[in-house]
């Protein structure tokens, strides 16, 4: 299901999302990071050409800056009475992906752990707040035991992380009902179901309980249809993935434990983070609104490949 | 207390020796008294133990007064953390020189410690402090990076507790930048111990602490972003469930400054504005007395209600400055302390003047072995919160206990710091009447401005007399002390912000601006005031009539009391009322029982309880004489629950000294209230209870005709307090319809029921209109209505008796006001005092995990 790897591909995306209330909305408050920004910190990069950002109500206040990740933060509030917020993001951006390497210089995970905790490593400054507990994620000795079956003695770094992105995959079940947007760690670990942001935050957990710098990206998917289908609007979908640190020549590398693949342009980041809680795509309150209703439709279309 | 013979000749302080170990804030080691101590000293043996006392109850009493003991929760949130001492701590000239140029440098280094941290992070790229005091620590929101600093600085006021080693140096053993509480309290006991030693403050060359409360006030409105010749300031407290909250309220009244919580606040059109019932007013400085992550649920921890949703918003686009700065708290993690001195020169090329009680961080390698081995000499805290709790002392736990300790800290080293037990002074404390040797921990407090560091000349001094207790927690120990900077030169006694000597008056601030929280307080204050008030007469009436007659027969009112007893629910309604008349002995016990019974939710002691509740919610809002009438009565109810005697008599006895109480609070409220909405709620609130209450009682008393009806027709004029106007005007003739006239119909009887409508009518009118939204007039027509059903009716008519002895249409009538007064007010709630609806988060997820679902 994962497009082919072409070095640059360019996507157009709409993201909407529609809340209708049951009772008028006096105010609401809310902080977007769904806005795709120019960045390389990894084998892929992306570019951001175009973002625009419609809005309805329109609202009273705007106001947009950049947070600690380097994410853009949109920032917006309306104060009239309304019964319908609709936010539409439409984003035109390029994705470059230089090829894998034929043969990437080989990492003992090891090292990278000690290049971070001994700070021998040049990058170990920005990389080493990513080996911690963050609001969703406490490292445990379970979690690194589970890690440490693929983390081997000596093990390359590269293929031990896709050995376990594999597992989780292969271990945890897919299931849109077993968890929720709040769900822990430990409990999506217990249940080993979840979505997306459940096979992430394990991933980084058990990365991060052995000492290796990990950290959570939200973005897109693309899928390309099966032979003689129609791609469905709305089908491609709001995705998180894992980035991990493998030490100052490899850099960041993103893999995507729910497709138990390692990422290439099929993947489009938008915001990077510790965890869930500091990226989440849209946070909010309202005042009244009842019982809300949510629609939400992402769509991803290909504009040019080469 | 009688007084001692023996006492009242002795001079204390010429005998007071001090043996042990440990700095003598007394004596020199030579045994000569100090010299900023003699004419103290001095002065306190001229009056003799026995003079002493007097002052020590003197400031017992003003302690008590200041409403210091006026609880919100009872038992479980005392409002002061100690009692008050008289005998202050004295600071020479020479030492509070030393403490102040120390103090400042130590202020300008934690600033710059903390706009490193929260900027270029030079300390950490450069291994000055390691990175885990930032990656490793759950209180390092990186939405602080996101805030701009208040300009110039981002601590304004700070705290730093100090203890006096055995050579006299003052140590630090913790620095407080958030939001350090105390202040409130240190500027409480000086304004009371100035009451209990007037004359001796005064020769004393004692430092003034109002000079430094007027430069906080020029300082807070100097960083506001418009309007700095007079900004709005407010104090964000959070709430009266907190220990905080009786010096948040102490210090706005003070400063003159709005005293709000996180529900008085919204963001509106990018400002802060607090929420008023004369609409938003924007606020130009917070002074926040809440945690970091708690000021916004948007950005910070979600779930907070002390923040304002917004908040960092504003703050990003400078329209208000928040006090300290959001983030502030990483300056106090106890795991700086060890790396303070190298960021010192790492900063500034100098050194530490204060150093710091001996900490280790044991997220060091070396740090953590010393510590293992050295477990019985430290105690142990976490390394990046600070918490009331006490310390863990290793030396006193179990093996068990100790090796969880040592396998937690080698699980989470980075999350324990190990601390020496900080060496402590002993001062002269006035005790169980007589001095005693006690040691002592100060907290002092400084005021970073743009130019400098003003410290303030005195603290929080706290006293145990044991030196580990004082190590808990910056609110632990047994007594506070003032604190006095003696001064070389007679001091400036110009500056003060208090008001006069007996100013008390002032109950609100302006008329609009009331916050509507305060309003919904005053108004439900106001109505288990009149309610206590009614039930506490309905009781008097009854138990004094059961104390005079010895048969029930003699009392053919006493049931139709018990009655409306039941109705306003003092008593359990369904009381088989019946019963009574064969059970006269019960009714003795029943009734005074009830008055201590806090299970009936609406009788006496719960409302009396819900009065109070509501009063210290408006704290700042209610004078000191207020106060002291409060205090009073919430004494009598402090001592109901203990209160051992319940027969009747000693019953009857307490209702009676209740009730003359809370008269003098109505007579203070309509004497020495200004006519602002404030005083507006408050009738509003008192007003309509009363009519419910005298509707209840007659419809319980008046409607179903008894055969002999005089005993309790001057029993129910006795209730509502209008026996004597009745007499007065009827002499002795007892007449339905003249009762009936007196109690609802007549507009010149203060108790009567339409006199209550006339007064809700016009109260109402007065209030702030803003007739934008359909149906808010419904409370204005409900009063319209409800006067305008009281007038029709005939006296004559109203207590004509019809089938089955019953009065018809005065039961009617006082049906039809049981039934609408709640709903009017209600419709007063819906309208002015139910501001915020609820409120619920977004996530932008279908299902949560944002797959969209088909």
């Amino acid at each position: 299901m994962i497009a082919a790897v072409s070095n640059t591909v360019r996507y157009k995306i709409k993201h909407q999302t529609r809340y209708r209330y049951s009772e008028p909305v006096a105010i609401c408050q809310n902080q977007l990071r769904m806005m795709p920004r120019t960045m390389s910190h990894m084998l892929a990069r992306i570019e951001s050409h175009q973002v625009d950002v419609l809005i309805t109500p329109e609202p009273d206040i705007v106001e947009q800056h950049e947070d600690y990740f380097g994410n853009l933060v949109y920032t917006f509030a309306i104060e009239s009475l309304h019964r319908e917020l609709s936010v539409t993001i439409d984003s035109d951006v390029s994705i470059h992906c230089d090829p894998y390497p034929k043969s990437e210089p080989s990492v003992r995970w090891e090292d990278v752990v000690r290049g971070v905790s001994d700070a021998s490593d040049d990058r170990w400054l920005e990389v080493q707040e990513y080996c911690f507990d963050s609001p969703r994620i406490r490292r445990s000795q379970r979690f690194a035991d589970y890690a440490l079956a693929s983390f081997t003695a000596n093990r390359d770094m590269i293929e031990a992380t896709l050995d376990l992105t594999r597992r989780i995959n292969h271990d945890f079940k897919y299931d849109t009902t077993a968890t929720d947007v709040s769900t822990t760690t430990e409990k999506a670990f217990d249940l080993k179901a979840g979505v997306c942001q459940d096979f992430a935050h394990v991933q980084i957990a058990g990365l991060r309980s052995i000492g290796l710098p990990a950290r959570y990206i939200s973005g897109y998917l693309h899928t390309v249809p099966g032979p003689g289908q129609q791609r469905l609007v709305g089908a491609d979908e709001s995705h998180a993935w894992v980035s991990v640190y493998m030490g100052p020549h490899l850099g960041w590398i993103d893999v995507d434990p729910t497709n138990a693949c390692r990422c290439g342009t099929s993947h489009i980041p938008i915001c990077l983070g510790r965890d869930y809680n500091e990226v989440s795509p849209m946070r909010g309150v309202v005042l009244g609104g009842g019982k809300p209703q949510l629609q939400v439709s992402v769509d991803v279309e290909v504009l040019s490949e080469s | 207390m009688e007084s001692n013979p023996t006492l009242s000749r002795d001079a204390p302080f010429s005998q007071y020796r001090w043996g042990g170990k440990g700095f003598d804030e007394y004596r020199r080691q030579d045994g000569q008294v100090r010299d900023a101590w003699k004419p103290i000293a001095g002065f306190l043996d001229s009056l003799g133990a026995q003079g002493i006392q007097a002052r020590a109850e003197e400031a017992d009493r003003l302690v008590h007064q200041s409403a210091a003991n006026f609880h919100i929760d009872r038992k479980d949130a005392p409002a002061r953390p100690w009692k008050l001492s008289t005998i202050p701590l004295v600071i020479s000239p020479a030492e509070s020189q030393v403490l102040e140029s120390g103090l400042g440098q130590r202020v300008r280094v934690l600033e710059a410690v903390l706009a490193d941290l929260l900027g270029p992070q030079r300390l950490i790229k450069e291994r000055v402090l390691p990175a885990e005091l930032l990656s490793a620590n759950p209180t390092y929101a990186r939405t602080y990076h996101e805030l701009p600093a208040t300009s110039p600085r981002r601590l304004h006021l700070t705290a730093t507790d100090l203890s006096r080693n055995h050579d006299g140096t003052w140590w630090v053993t913790g620095d407080r930048t958030r939001a350090p509480s105390g202040l409130g309290f240190a500027l409480e006991n000086r304004i009371i111990i100035t009451r209990a030693l007037p004359q001796l403050i005064r020769q004393s060359n004692v430092h003034r602490l109002a000079r430094f409360f007027v430069s906080l006030q020029e300082h807070l409105a100097s960083i506001a972003p418009r309007q700095r010749d007079n900004p709005r300031v407010a104090i964000l407290s959070p709430g009266p469930r907190s220990y905080r909250y009786f010096e948040d309220a102490y210090l706005a009244r003070y400063l003159g400054y709005t005293l709000v919580q996180g529900r008085d606040l919204a963001v509106r059109r990018g400002r802060l504005n607090v929420k008023t019932l004369g609409g938003l007013l924007p606020l130009e400085v917070l002074w926040r007395k809440i945690s970091d992550q708690k000021c916004d649920p948007l950005e910070l921890e979600p779930d907070s209600t002390e923040g304002a949703t917004g908040l960092l918003q504003t703050i990003r686009s400078g329209a208000v400055a928040v006090a300290n700065d959001i983030g502030s708290t990483l300056a106090q993690m106890p795991a700086l302390l060890p790396f303070l001195p190298a960021a010192a020169r790492f900063l500034f090329s100098e050194e530490l003047a204060l150093p710091s009680v001996a900490t280790y961080w044991c997220g060091g390698q070396k740090e953590r072995t010393y510590v293992l081995q050295h477990l019985d000499d430290l105690v142990i805290r976490p390394a990046f919160v600070i918490t009331g709790a006490a310390p863990t002392v290793p030396a006193s736990l179990s093996l068990a206990g100790r090796e969880e300790l040592v396998a937690a800290i080698n699980a989470n080293p980075h999350q324990y710091v190990a601390q020496s037990r900080p060496s402590r002074s002993v001062t002269p404390v006035w005790y169980d009447q007589q001095l005693q040797p006690w040691h002592v921990a100060l907290r002092s407090f400084q005021l970073q401005t743009a130019a400098s560091v003003e410290v303030l000349p005195g603290g929080l001094a706290r006293v145990s007399p044991e030196s580990e207790p004082l190590d808990q927690s910056p609110t632990s120990g047994r007594l506070g002390l003032d604190c006095w900077v003696i001064g070389e030169h007679p001091v400036d006694t110009e500056t003060t912000l208090l008001p006069p000597a007996g100013e008390t008056i002032r109950l609100t601030r302006g008329g609009d601006e009331l916050p509507s929280r305060v309003a919904e307080n005053l108004f439900w204050f106001g109505r288990y005031f009149e309610r206590a008030e009614s039930i506490a007469r309905l009781l008097r009436t009854t138990m004094t009539r059961l104390a005079g007659e010895n048969e029930l027969v003699d009392m053919p009112d006493v049931p139709r009391l018990i009655a409306a007893l039941a109705a306003v629910g003092q008593l359990d309604p369904d009381y088989a009322i019946k019963e009574f008349e064969k059970a006269l002995p019960t009714l003795e016990t029943v009734l005074p029982e009830s008055v201590f019974d806090a299970a009936q939710q609406r009788g006496l002691l719960a409302s009396l309880t819900n009065m109070m509740n509501n009063a210290s919610a408006v704290r700042d809002r209610i004078s000191l004489d207020g106060y002291r009438i409060l205090t009073r009565i919430d004494d009598e109810l402090q001592d109901a629950e203990t209160f051992a005697s319940r027969d009747m008599t000693a019953t009857i006895d307490r209702v009676n000294r209740l009730i003359p109480a809370m008269l003098a609070f109505a007579g203070l409220a309509s004497e020495s209230m200004t006519r602002t909405h404030a005083w507006r709620f408050l009738e509003l609130g008192r007003r309509i209870e009363r009519a419910w209450q005298t509707a209840e009682l007659l419809a319980a008393t008046l409607v179903d005709v008894i055969a002999d009806e005089q005993q309790l027709l001057e029993s129910v004029l006795r209730t509502r307090d209008s026996l004597m106007t009745y007499r007065v005007r009827y002499l002795h003739q007892l007449q339905p319809a003249a009762v009936i006239d007196l109690l609802i119909t007549d507009n010149t009887n203060p108790r009567s029921i339409i006199f209550q409508l006339q007064r809700i009518d016009e109260l109402i009118v007065e209030l702030p209109g803003d007739a934008t939204e359909a149906g808010l007039d419904q409370d204005e027509k409900l009063a319209k209505d409800l006067l305008h059903q009281v007038q029709m009716p005939d006296p004559f008519a109203l207590s004509r008796v019809g089938e089955q002895r019953t009065r018809g249409e005065l039961k009617r009538l006082l049906e039809f006001l049981i039934a609408r007064l709640p709903q009017l007010s209600d419709a007063i709630s819906a309208r002015y005092l139910i501001h915020t609806a609820g409120v619920q988060a977004l996530t932008g997820r279908l299902h949560s995990h944002g797959f969209p679902k088909k």
